[in-house]
Parts: structure tokens; C-alpha cells; sequence
């Protein structure tokens, strides 16, 4: 898949959507925070708003070029568009719902076929249901076979999971990864939310108020937030202010307050005194006893501040000088008994330091 | 009750439900207009079409009166073109009926297309249907209610026009008298007694509307 979108120029209500992309990636996650133009940029591809100036291109089929006056209806895009809303017809039954968009034999694909999709989301046992009583769970699978059954050449996604509670989420997110995998269909992915997008995404686009920030695999950007807003909005968990002591090619020494970190940085400007320090809480190793020998750079003495349930993980609030946190599975925090107030060894690797300049 | 009273109850049910046929299609039309699209002067259209709810039906029937008798702008070309009479006609008063209930079948169904989430019908959209079938399984599916609702205050207010009717058709025993009518012309002559009778039938037709339309609703609802 490649999808292209150039010249975008939408005015909403507080700023411009203006923005330039092109993307490959087989599920890429729209990352923002809510209000900044994602369900305005979903609109625009499904042919259901128009811009100022547009131009999308998805593979060799141009949708919108209004300077050539280009403008494919929303109904001959083939784009499967499941709204945060999920827009399920309340009039129609959970059948005539998947029925109504879905086109018989026509590319004769048997993996878009309404038995094969009924089968993978498992919607079989609801099929004569109305709509307005299926549970939060249910209502999404069936917004997404609807979506499917269109045959779709794109997924469109806005915001799954975010009405559904963490239980809920780790039961629908196998559906994701299923029709990521099994129909190998291209899905943009707005979200707001980090797990989702480690989960499910291999590219990333982060959007704030209406502009690109950063764009690329999801793994580097959030390994390597090009600013601080991004930072923040990726929730890399730990962002204290540090001071470059010294520096030694790539490596460098970076005080945060007494504490000394050791970081591996390549795209700092050289002369770079102040910078942001960065730390993804999934990077920091927690050790109890001694230390020992270590290839991590970074030991840090800590103190636990608290332990708190966080989705699938624990999130541990550590106190080494400055507050650092970490994510760890149940099972390690079971493991290691921790408790506020016990002490710790934080293990940090100098290439998961990352400096931002300030 | 006389043969002549039936006939009159007769043609006052089957008028107003005619009338109100008569005006779905342009009241549907007008309210989806109204309900869906902003354009400059939109406040005009919207008083017009609200005009004869307001306006006494007297001085409406006056205006068609002037429309739609042989000299009139409309009703002169009717006569001389096809030889077709309105004014003091079952035509006028079918005519009357439907501009007087007009304004409110607009306004119920306005209202029920307004509530229609938009979402829905560009949801459809991208599922591949056009405007047509969005309208047909969208759109009106879940305005019925409204609609309904709307077409019954038509309805109803048909049954009870008077002031529009009598300028445009007159009163004419056996050809334009309506229950209304009726039952005015009897207290003024005197006859009490034949003007209970036609009330009691007017609360009948009444009640059995209002009852069949709710019945409608829930068996639609279920």
C-alpha cells in the first residue's frame, strides 16, 4: 500500500489541518491528542469533507486532486470507515448492518467473503440481534466486519478502543492483529494511546494541531521523539531536565541534577549544553540486591515511590535523584515484592537515554 | 343519522386523508431542504412556508380565493386552457386543506430529519450506497416516527379546517360541506340536535386517528 497526501489545507475551528504524507506501512497509527484535526484527516480520505486544496492518492488511484478538479464520492473510494461512534444503523439488525455495504463476488476475494468475516469476529451467535443491544465489545466487532464486507482497499480506524475499559481492549486488540494479518489490509489507526499503537502499528504519524511533528517506524519514534511535545505525548514516562557534561563522539555524559547518565546520542547539535532527557519506562531494568556487573551504563540507586496497575503492566514510580518511572509485567513486580519504600538498583542502557535539545 | 349526514362525514374523512397524501411528497421534500441545507434567504422560505399557521384562514382563503377563481392568476388559466374549475369544487376544498395543513406536516418532519444523525447517512455512504438509497434506508427509516406524527396533525387539522375552506368552496350541501361546516350551518339554524350528532362523529374520526397512529408507532417500535 502506499498512501499519499500532499497539500492538505482544511481549516477547522481553532487551526489549519495543513500537512504533507506519505506512508507504506501495512497499519499506521495516527498519534495526537484528541482535537488535533485525526477524525478531520479520516473525513477527507473517506470522501466525506471537502478541503480548501487536497491532493490523496492511494496506490495508483488519485481520490482528490481538487486542483485538477478530482473528486472520487465517498461510495466509489472503497475505503472501510469505522467512525468512533461506530455508526451501526439502530434501525436494522446486526445482519441487514453487515449486509448493507457488502458487495457479492465481485474480485470474488474468499477472504472478504460474509461467512469468513462472520467467522473471524466471531458475530455468528448475534446475527439476528439488533444493534442497540449488543454489548460496547460486540458493537465494535460488528462496525468492523460491516467495514470489511465493503471489501475495502483501506481500513480506516478512529479511536477502536478508546471508549472500551483496559479489560475490554485486551479482548478486542486479537481482532486488530487478525485483520492486520489475515486479510492483509493497509489500516490507518487514529489513537491517542501508546499500547495500542506498540500493539498494532508498524509506522507513526503524530499530529498536533493540525500539523506532521514527526512521522516514521513506530519503534524509532518512540525510541527517538524528535521534540518534547512528542515526548510528552508518546508518554515516554521520564523527561528531566539535564545539563551535557561531557562528550566523547556519540557518547555523552548528562548530569540531571547530582546524577550523572551516560547516553549514546548521534543527532545532537554539537553545541548542545541543555538538553531534555528522555527515558522510555519500558527501558528501565529494576534489579533488587546487588548489582553486580552490568553491560547497562546507567546503575541508579533508587527508592520505591509507588506501584500502581497500569493495563497489562505495573507502573513504578522510583525516586534515584529525580523521579524516574518503569513499566514492568505482574509477574516481575510479583517477583521482586515490591513495595514503597523498598530499595532498588534501576538499570538504564545508554542508547535508551535520549537527549532532546533544549 | 341521515343519508346526507353520513355523506358529509364520508367526504370530510376521505378529503383530509387525500389532502394529506397530497402534500407528503412537496412537505417531505421541503423539510429535508430545510433540514439539511443553509442558504442565503433560507429565513424567507422558512416564514412562507410557516404563513398559513399563522396567518387568520380566513385571509388565507381569501388569497386562494383571489388565486384560484376564474379571474384569478392561477384559476383563470385553468378555466380557459383546460376548462377545470377549483373554487366552490371538491378541488377547493381539497386544496384548502392541504395548504392550511401544510406547515405542520413541514415542521414534524423537519424536525425528524434533523435528528437523523448525520453520521449515519456518510457512513453509508462510504459503504457504497448514493443519495437515493441513503434517503430510502437512512434517512426516512429513522425520521418515520416524525414523519408520522406530522402526517397526523395534518390530518387533523384538515378535519377541523373551516375558515380557509368556506372562502374557497363555500358551503354546499352534497358537494363541499364538511363536518365543520356542518355543524356551524345546523347551531345556526337551530338544529342542536343535528349539530351533537355530527360533534359526536367528529370525536370518533378524531379518536380513531390519534389511536391508529399510536398503534402505527409501537407495532413499529417492536
Amino acid at each position: 500500500m502506499s498512501l499519499v497526501i500532499k497539500k492538505i489545507s482544511l481549516p477547522l475551528a481553532s487551526f489549519t489541518l495543513e500537512m504533507d504524507l506519505e506512508t507504506r506501512g501495512r497499519v499506521t497509527a495516527v498519534f495526537g491528542p484528541s482535537g488535533a484535526g485525526k477524525t478531520s484527516l479520516l473525513d477527507l480520505l473517506a470522501g466525506l469533507r471537502r478541503a480548501k486544496s487536497a491532493f490523496i492518492q492511494l496506490d495508483d488511484r488519485v481520490l482528490t486532486d481538487t486542483a485538477n478538479g478530482v473528486f472520487v464520492p465517498a461510495r466509489h473510494r472503497g475505503m472501510g470507515y469505522v467512525p468512533q461512534d461506530l455508526a451501526l444503523f439502530p434501525h436494522l439488525s446486526v445482519r441487514q448492518n453487515l449486509l448493507y455495504g457488502h458487495k457479492r463476488a465481485d474480485g470474488a476475494n474468499p477472504l472478504f467473503s460474509f461467512d469468513h468475516i462472520v467467522e473471524v469476529l466471531e458475530i455468528g451467535p448475534l446475527m439476528q440481534r439488533g444493534v442497540t443491544r449488543l454489548s460496547g465489545g460486540e458493537k465494535q466487532r460488528v462496525a468492523l466486519a460491516r467495514a470489511l464486507l465493503t471489501s475495502p482497499r483501506l481500513l480506516l480506524l478512529d479511536e477502536p478502543l478508546a471508549s472500551l475499559d483496559m479489560k475490554l481492549k485486551g479482548r478486542i486488540m486479537p481482532y486488530l492483529t487478525r485483520i492486520r494479518d489475515k486479510f492483509r489490509l493497509p489500516m490507518l489507526y487514529v489513537t491517542h494511546d501508546r499500547w495500542e499503537t506498540l500493539a498494532l502499528a508498524d509506522q507513526i504519524v503524530v499530529l498536533v494541531d493540525g500539523r506532521v511533528v514527526q512521522t516514521g517506524p513506530v519503534q524509532d519514534v518512540f525510541r527517538r521523539p524528535a521534540s518534547v511535545v512528542v515526548a510528552g505525548l508518546l508518554a515516554v514516562e521520564t523527561v528531566q531536565p539535564g545539563h551535557i557534561i561531557r562528550r566523547v563522539d556519540e557518547l555523552v555524559t548528562v548530569a540531571v541534577g547530582s546524577i550523572m547518565l551516560t547516553a549514546v546520542e548521534k543527532n545532537l547539535p554539537a553545541d548542545t549544553s541543555e538538553v531534555h532527557v528522555c527515558i522510555r519506562a519500558e527501558d528501565v531494568i529494576l534489579l533488587k540486591g546487588d548489582a553486580g556487573v552490568s553491560s547497562a551504563r546507567n546503575h541508579l540507586p533508587a527508592v520505591v515511590g509507588s506501584v500502581t496497575d497500569a493495563g497489562p503492566l505495573m507502573r513504578v514510580e522510583l525516586s534515584c535523584g529525580f523521579t524516574l518511572t518503569a513499566l514492568l509485567t505482574k509477574q516481575a513486580c510479583e517477583q521482586l515484592a515490591l513495595k514503597p519504600g523498598n530499595p532498588v538498583i534501576a538499570l538504564v542502557k545508554a542508547p535508551n537515554v535520549h537527549l532532546i535539545s533544549r | 343519522m341521515s343519508a346526507e349526514e353520513w355523506q358529509i362525514v364520508w367526504f370530510t374523512a376521505w378529503v383530509s386523508a387525500l389532502s394529506t397524501l397530497v402534500i407528503l411528497p412537496g412537505g417531505l421534500a421541503a423539510a429535508w431542504v430545510l433540514a439539511r441545507y443553509q442558504w442565503r434567504g433560507k429565513t424567507f422560505v422558512e416564514t412562507a412556508v410557516t404563513l398559513p399557521l399563522v396567518m387568520p384562514p380566513v385571509a388565507t382563503g381569501l388569497i386562494l380565493l383571489k388565486l384560484l377563481g376564474r379571474r384569478g392568476a392561477i384559476g383563470g388559466f385553468l378555466h380557459d386552457t383546460l376548462d377545470f374549475d377549483v373554487v366552490y369544487t371538491w378541488r377547493g376544498v381539497l386544496i384548502a386543506l392541504g395548504v392550511m395543513s401544510f406547515p405542520l406536516l413541514v415542521r414534524s418532519a423537519r424536525v425528524a430529519f434533523e435528528e437523523v444523525d448525520s453520521r449515519l447517512e456518510q457512513i453509508a455512504r462510504t459503504l457504497g450506497a448514493g443519495n437515493l438509497r441513503v434517503f430510502c434506508t437512512v434517512t426516512l427509516p429513522l425520521a418515520s416516527r416524525g414523519i408520522v406524527g406530522g402526517m397526523l396533525l395534518a390530518f387533523a387539522r384538515a378535519l377541523g379546517e373551516f375558515g380557509a375552506t368556506i372562502m374557497v368552496a363555500g358551503n354546499i350541501p352534497g358537494r363541499t360541506s364538511t363536518l365543520s361546516l356542518a355543524i356551524f350551518q345546523s347551531v345556526q339554524l337551530g338544529q342542536d340536535a343535528n349539530a351533537f350528532r355530527l360533534l359526536g362523529v367528529s370525536v370518533v374520526l378524531a379518536f380513531a386517528a390519534v389511536w391508529s397512529s399510536e398503534w402505527l408507532m409501537r407495532r413499529k417500535n417492536r
